[in-house]
């Protein structure tokens, strides 16, 4: 390409950037390496995706752009020539404060994961909005500057722009935070965006809208696009070119449908087939170490001969047929249920007045009835704030059930005694959310599993405990060693699997999941999903599985609920749902999946090449 | 989205003075509280308020009169009924020209002998001084009022910005300085600090300071004029900040590091907004609500008596004429001292409240 250089926005060179100090034994301390020799270029008007996981230095790159680098880490080596219309080429690193300052925001912007913090509480949207351009155009006027801010926020889309004005954060929804967060990254027309997993906070269909909006005002405003996630099918969906980084290193990059079409590194070979899919049924998730091993100093080793040689392989090998699902579902619905609730209502008071009656109801569950079949893995979906979570407590008793019935082996749970409810609880069990907080931080991994079977009365010595809970960390993929070490030590898919061991130790009959993988990196969750499955199979357990994430539901689940404002507004077979959903909400649902196939990639791309200028036809390729 | 419509429909200003009132009257239910339990308090302690009258003349008589007129030959139950009754607003008497002028009430209805009238609070007469308590009171109140208020401020403005310092310095020379000096003024006891000022600044380095050794902020003189000595008001007013000014340091500084490690300050210098506007206005007011509160906190509690600085300082205000009523057993100074200080305490609570709401929008006044 001719000129090729001017056409650089950015240009990153063997990128170091290092944190404090890892104390060690003896001998010299050695700061930890989390962005290792990474060196990529931006073009203008260009998308650029990286993916990776938790750890693997994406984040940090980004904002070491914008000299945000926490502390303690800095940046060791390396240049970022950025071409600013502004300053000329510079090294953004060789920049003073001050010349900084002038960038953020102005040239180069950024919008971050989670806009619940990010926006300030005690301001207003619009002081937010107008101190931003203030800052990067200072002979606008107070009334110029909230001119604009209102002709941002009608850009992104906000309803009544004038009133979200005058606004604080907190009244407004998530999607819609966001929505103020893009408009103040783009107050300025910079010539670089990075967005920072700017979805990954937010429900399904929200994400769906936010990218939609994003594709449209790139075309727009023509601003190049630092696309962070940790998610492919996203992605797939914005970038032009994909970088995929592991452990502080780019492993890959390309085009996105090189990439996505014939994937390199083994790491990327994992990444894309352990992707929960929509399409077919798997019978085991491909995981990442399916393809990949790394050894002790961290290098990547790629396996050779293993059970799957390609990402194809990996799925055509062990999908099951729709024959074989459908005899296992009609096989499970003939059985009695296990557990069958009936008009179950459970209402939260919303404040109390002087007298202390409520001020009013927010109805989390409003009159839900259903069955769960023994051996059956139940999904309940639906977004955030629908009821899902309250509902698969209020299995549990503990939300209170406001009306209605939970009859479990005869008894109606939400009429039993403290006492017998106690007796209960060691059948039906439940694994959380957030594996960091739901282990108690001053307790070992052995004393944390022993001591509800201590209280159960489970094992008939405090030695036969032991080895029953020594049994059970192997059973989940950890070892023996691990009895006596503190939660601290462990990783967060470690640590989930031990909250899956320490249920276990029950024996429980029926296990409520409640997002039990939502905090986990898609390598690991692919690996506690085919935990859960194998144990379902060892221990004839009984799963409702609650998720926002439908791909995940459909992997696991055999029956499918899909609930909106506490209600369950369908149900079925999960293909059934899959591919013939009924309901408007959930065609919605389904559809604002990103999905990461290649037929949607193409769609993407001649999408965008039909809108792009000819200037960036050549960069899409094709 | 629920908050759009409901503050859409009733006006931010009419929601705040339902909540005035209704903390206003939860604020009348705990001063009704402290007045019961100091009354029975009082009255359990050992001792007789009648021995102090010491050995006055025509002992005896003085005595029955006391009985009689503080209606301590009645039972408990009866005593705490009549005292409420004087110490309510709207209150039942006999209609007696003696009743009227002690009272200085406003007939509202009567029946019979009795009428129902409206009047100020009525707390007695002093056992000790046979001076109506009220007046004694007000006197205090302004002494201590200055003593206190300028004690906090000094506090505030010296704990906001040494606290600014430490967390701008976390784990630096200065934060460690700030650390160590604060957890000596919180744990240095008052009596003790009270005496090594005294002491110090105004004996060995008196000649050098000029300021006294002990002394009222007002004071009439011979001739009756009212006199105010503002260099009396120094070293009890430093000695009091002491503490305070620890605490709020300490609290200035662990709530800034908590903001300025959140999202938001990230997202300030994304936008290229110089330090000082992040430190002073981003991260600050979102900083303060902790340090409000143990301000007025304290200057709700320096109100109640700074007991031991008043005394060692021989500073007359509501904490010096507090300790000298409790020895000589003056039952109705102490009940109306301690009432003054819970209706302070109620106050200075609403108004944080209401400055709450005002500094931090997410706070919603219930």
């Amino acid at each position: 390409m001719p000129n090729e250089r001017a056409d650089h926005l950015l240009e990153v060179n063997n990128l170091t950037i290092e944190f404090g100090s890892q104390r060690s034994a003896n001998g010299p301390s050695k700061p930890v390496v989390a962005v290792d020799q990474v060196s990529f270029k931006i073009s203008k008007g260009e998308t650029l995706g990286v993916v990776g996981e938790s750890g693997s230095g994406k984040s940090i790159t980004a904002l070491s752009l914008l000299g945000l680098v926490p502390a303690p880490g800095r940046v060791a080596s390396g240049e970022i020539l950025y071409n600013s219309p502004m300053l000329g080429e510079v090294d953004l690193l060789q920049l003073t404060e001050n010349e900084l300052r002038v960038l953020r925001g102005g040239e180069i912007a950024i919008i971050f994961q989670d806009p619940m913090t990010s926006l300030n509480p005690v301001f207003t949207c619009g002081e937010q909005l107008v101190e931003a351009l203030q800052l990067h155009n200072p002979r606008m006027t107070s009334g110029d500057a909230k001119k604009r801010a209102l002709e941002l926020l009608s850009k992104v889309k906000l309803p009544r722009p004038e009133q979200i004005l005058n606004t604080y954060p907190h009244a407004l929804s998530g999607g819609q935070k966001q929505r103020v967060m893009i408009a103040m990254a783009l107050s300025c027309n910079p010539s670089l965006l990075i967005a920072d997993e700017p979805t990954t906070a937010l429900d399904v269909t929200v994400q769906h809208c936010i990218i939609q909006l994003l594709q449209e005002l790139r075309e727009e405003i023509d601003t190049a696009i630092l696309f962070i996630s940790h998610d492919l099918g996203i992605i797939a969906e914005v970038a032009d070119r994909v970088l995929v980084m592991y452990n502080g290193k780019i492993v890959e990059q390309g085009p996105v449908w090189d990439l996505f079409a014939n994937p390199q590194h083994p790491y990327t070979k994992g990444l894309l087939a352990c992707r929960p899919r929509l399409d077919v049924k798997l019978k085991v998730l491909p995981t990442v170490s399916d393809f990949m091993d790394a050894d002790a100093g961290g290098e990547v080793i790629e396996i050779v001969g293993n059970k799957f040689r390609s990402v194809g392989e990996a799925i055509t090998k062990n999908y099951q047929t729709s024959a074989e699902v459908k005899a296992r579902y009609e096989k499970l619905i003939a059985q009695t249920p296990i557990v069958t609730v009936r008009d179950l209502h459970v209402h939260f008071p919303l404040g109390h007045n002087f007298f202390g009656r409520p001020k009013g109801i927010v109805k989390a569950v409003d009159g839900v009835t259903f069955d769960i079949y023994p051996g059956e893995t139940l999904g309940l979906v639906g977004e955030s704030g629908c009821g899902k979570s309250t509902l698969g407590r209020a299995l549990l008793q503990l939300a209170h059930p406001t009306a209605g019935s939970i009859i479990f082996h005869d008894y109606d749970l939400c009429k039993v005694s403290t006492q017998q409810m106690r007796r209960f609880r060691r059948d039906i069990q439940i694994i959380f959310q957030d594996p960091y907080s739901s282990l108690n931080p001053r307790m070992t991994i052995g004393e944390a599993i022993v001591e509800p079977m201590r209280f159960h009365q489970i094992g008939h010595n405090e030695r036969e405990r032991r080895d029953m809970a020594m049994q059970l960390l192997e059973t989940v993929n950890l070892s023996q060693v691990h009895f006596s070490r503190y939660p601290h030590e462990f990783s967060g898919g470690q640590r989930q699997r031990i909250c899956i061991a320490r249920t276990l130790a029950l024996q429980p009959k029926f296990i409520v999941c409640d997002e039990s993988v939502s905090a986990l990196d898609v390598s690991v969750q692919a690996q506690v999903l085919n935990l859960l499955n194998r144990l379902k199979e060892k221990y004839q357990l009984t799963y409702v599985f609650i998720s926002h994430d439908l791909s995940v539901v459909k992997f696991l689940a055999d029956r499918i609920l899909v609930m909106q404002n506490g209600q369950i507004i369908e149900s079925g077979a999960a293909e059934d749902i899959y591919e013939n959903p009924v309901h408007e909400y959930t065609r919605t649902l389904i559809r604002s999946i990103p999905k990461g196939s290649m037929e949607d990639i193409r769609r993407a791309m001649l999408r965008r090449k039909k809108l792009q200028p000819p200037r960036r036809k050549a960069l899409v390729g094709g | 989205m629920v908050n759009f419509a409901r503050l859409g429909q009733v006006p931010a200003i009419l929601l705040m003075l339902a909540f005035i009132a209704k903390r206003l009257l939860y604020g009348l239910v705990v001063v009704f509280g402290v007045t019961v339990a100091v009354f029975f308090i009082f009255h359990v302690l050992p001792g007789n308020p009648e021995d102090s009258l010491g050995d006055r003349p025509n002992r005896e008589e003085e005595r029955e009169r006391l009985r009689v007129a503080y209606h301590l030959d009645q039972p408990l139950p009866v005593q705490l009924a009549l005292y409420l009754n004087d110490l309510s607003l709207l209150s039942v008497h006999d209609n007696t020209p003696a009743n009227a002028q002690k009272y200085a009430y406003q007939p509202v209805f009567g029946w019979g002998s009795k009428v129902l009238v409206f009047k100020a609070p009525y707390l007695g007469r002093s056992f000790r001084t046979n001076v109506d308590v009220r007046q004694t009171i007000a006197n205090d109140l302004l002494g201590t009022f200055c003593l206190a208020v300028s004690a906090m401020i000094l506090a505030t403005l010296l704990g906001v910005s040494w606290g600014l310092l430490a967390a701008l310095n976390q784990g630096r020379f200065w934060d460690h300085t700030a650390l160590t000096l604060s957890v000596v003024g919180i744990s240095a006891p008052a009596f003790i600090t009270a005496i090594f000022i005294q002491v110090l600044l105004g004996y060995y380095l008196g000649e050098w300071t000029r300021l006294p050794l002990q002394g009222s902020l007002f004071e009439r003189d011979i001739s009756g004029v009212l006199q105010v000595h503002p260099e009396r008001l120094v070293l009890p007013a430093l000695t009091l900040a002491i503490r305070p000014l620890a605490i709020v340091t300490q609290i200035t500084r662990n709530s800034m590091i908590d903001v300025l490690a959140q999202d938001f300050i990230r997202t300030a210098r994304a936008k290229g907004s110089p330090r000082r506007s992040i430190i002073l206005r981003h991260a600050l007011k979102n900083a303060i609500n902790p340090v409000l509160t143990t301000i007025t906190g304290w200057l709700a509690s320096l109100m109640a008596g700074a007991f031991f600085v008043e005394y060692v300082f021989s500073y007359h205000g509501l904490g010096y004429d507090t300790i000298v009523a409790v020895r000589a057993q003056d039952f109705p100074f102490v009940m109306g001292a301690t009432i003054t200080v819970a209706v302070f305490f109620v106050a200075i609570n609403l108004v944080v409240d209401v400055l709450y709401a005002w500094i931090d929008p997410r706070v919603q006044l219930q």
